[in-house]
């Protein structure tokens, strides 16, 4: 009877594996999609570069060191189109930025949307 | 009486269909009038995929060959355990990313319509794409490149678009969805409504699948955008 009870699970098993869809979910390469993070820090530079823009910021820890990181966006095509412009950040602003950070734990972030220094909101890949 | 009820019914929806889609169509543009009076419909104009995905796949997995499963999920791991600056994807490194995967790209694309050919600017790595329209095949001694030899022919409201000649060097999406250069795409394009366009992308590939399958993408209209410069190398990070 166990032994019964066994091949009926294992038959349910083997017909989830087989028939479940193998590659649902659709992850950003290197960058963590499902774990977002917001970042608060000062702009040290802005890249308005080809193929893709950067954002570097000093962002301040609780214990008050500061950590540099790279803030990536998308092209200034895709970004231009969302309502960007190249002159539309300073060194020594303050945003916040949030989005998908790298896998490797490195301090590089995927921009998903930027909060300027006066509010205003902007997408970082440009779909919107 | 009913039938005759019936008969009124049909008759009148018959008259009041055209009069509502004129109504609410909006002004053609006129190379679209000149297309229509050439007697094929007129697909120019930026398009751009309606919903990014990193997958072309449909709902369920393509008719896979044992090794081409195993060098997709191979595929997937890498893409996942890397440097952000080291990227498996070929394209990252600005090498084209082939047919059918540049429709795909986040980025919009141009339909220039010409009665001989269909050109196709594509602002992601700017990569110009010939349909010839004017009824050649396919050369018998393509050597594989990563954009292959499209041909082109319009069966009623769709625009069928038949491709050879590709390398193996690219990816299907940015999964990595192997393909072969025995691969033969047919893509078929319909425009649905004015400002969407429907294409179901066919994948021949005997060397990688055990049949044809197909995928199906949307592309909205942006009659607001025009195609600009892009320039992959200029700042590129990966290596």
């Amino acid at each position: 009877m166990k032994r019964g009870l066994f091949i009926v699970f294992a038959l349910f098993l083997s017909a989830f594996v087989v028939s479940r869809p193998l590659f649902a979910h659709h992850s950003s390469a290197s960058y963590d999609q499902e774990h977002p993070i917001t970042l608060k820090g000062a702009v040290t530079s802005f890249e308005w570069t080809n193929p893709h823009v950067f954002i570097y910021l000093d962002v301040k820890n609780d214990d008050g060191s500061v950590e540099p990181w790279r803030i990536e966006g998308n092209s200034p095509n895709m970004l231009s189109r969302a309502g960007w412009k190249k002159e539309m950040l300073s060194v020594g602003d303050h945003v916040t930025v949030s989005g998908s950070p790298a896998k490797n734990k490195t301090k590089v972030m995927r921009l998903v949307s930027i909060i300027m220094a006066n509010g205003q909101k902007f997408d970082g890949q440009g779909f919107k | 009486m009913r039938n005759f009820s019936i008969g009124w019914f049909l008759a009148l929806t018959a008259l009041a269909l055209p009069l509502g889609s004129l109504a609410q169509a909006p002004a053609p543009p006129d190379h679209a009038k000149s297309q229509a009076a050439a007697g094929v419909p007129d697909f120019s104009g930026v398009w751009f995929v309606r919903e990014y995905s990193r997958s072309i796949l449909p709902k369920e997995d393509p008719p896979f060959r044992p090794e081409t499963e195993k060098l997709f999920q191979q595929r997937i791991y890498d893409n996942s355990h890397h440097d952000p600056d080291k990227s498996v994807d070929s394209t990252e490194r600005c090498i084209p990313p082939g047919v059918p995967r540049t429709m795909l790209q986040p980025f919009p694309w141009e339909v220039v319509q010409a009665p001989d050919r269909i050109v196709i600017i594509y602002e992601y790595q700017a990569i110009p794409r010939q349909i010839f329209m004017d009824g050649r095949g396919h050369p018998g001694d393509l050597e594989p490149t990563y954009m292959g030899h499209s041909i082109g022919k319009f069966e009623g409201d769709t625009l069928i678009i038949d491709t050879v000649g590709l390398n193996d060097k690219t990816w299907l999406d940015p999964m990595g969805l192997p393909h072969s250069d025995a691969m033969h795409v047919i893509e078929r394009l319909r425009r649905v409504d004015h400002d969407t366009l429907v294409d179901d992308v066919t994948i021949d590939d005997p060397k990688a699948y055990t049949k044809s399958w197909t995928a199906q993408v949307t592309f909205k209209l942006h009659p607001d955008w025009q195609i600009q410069e892009y320039v992959c190398a200029e700042n590129n990070r990966n290596k």
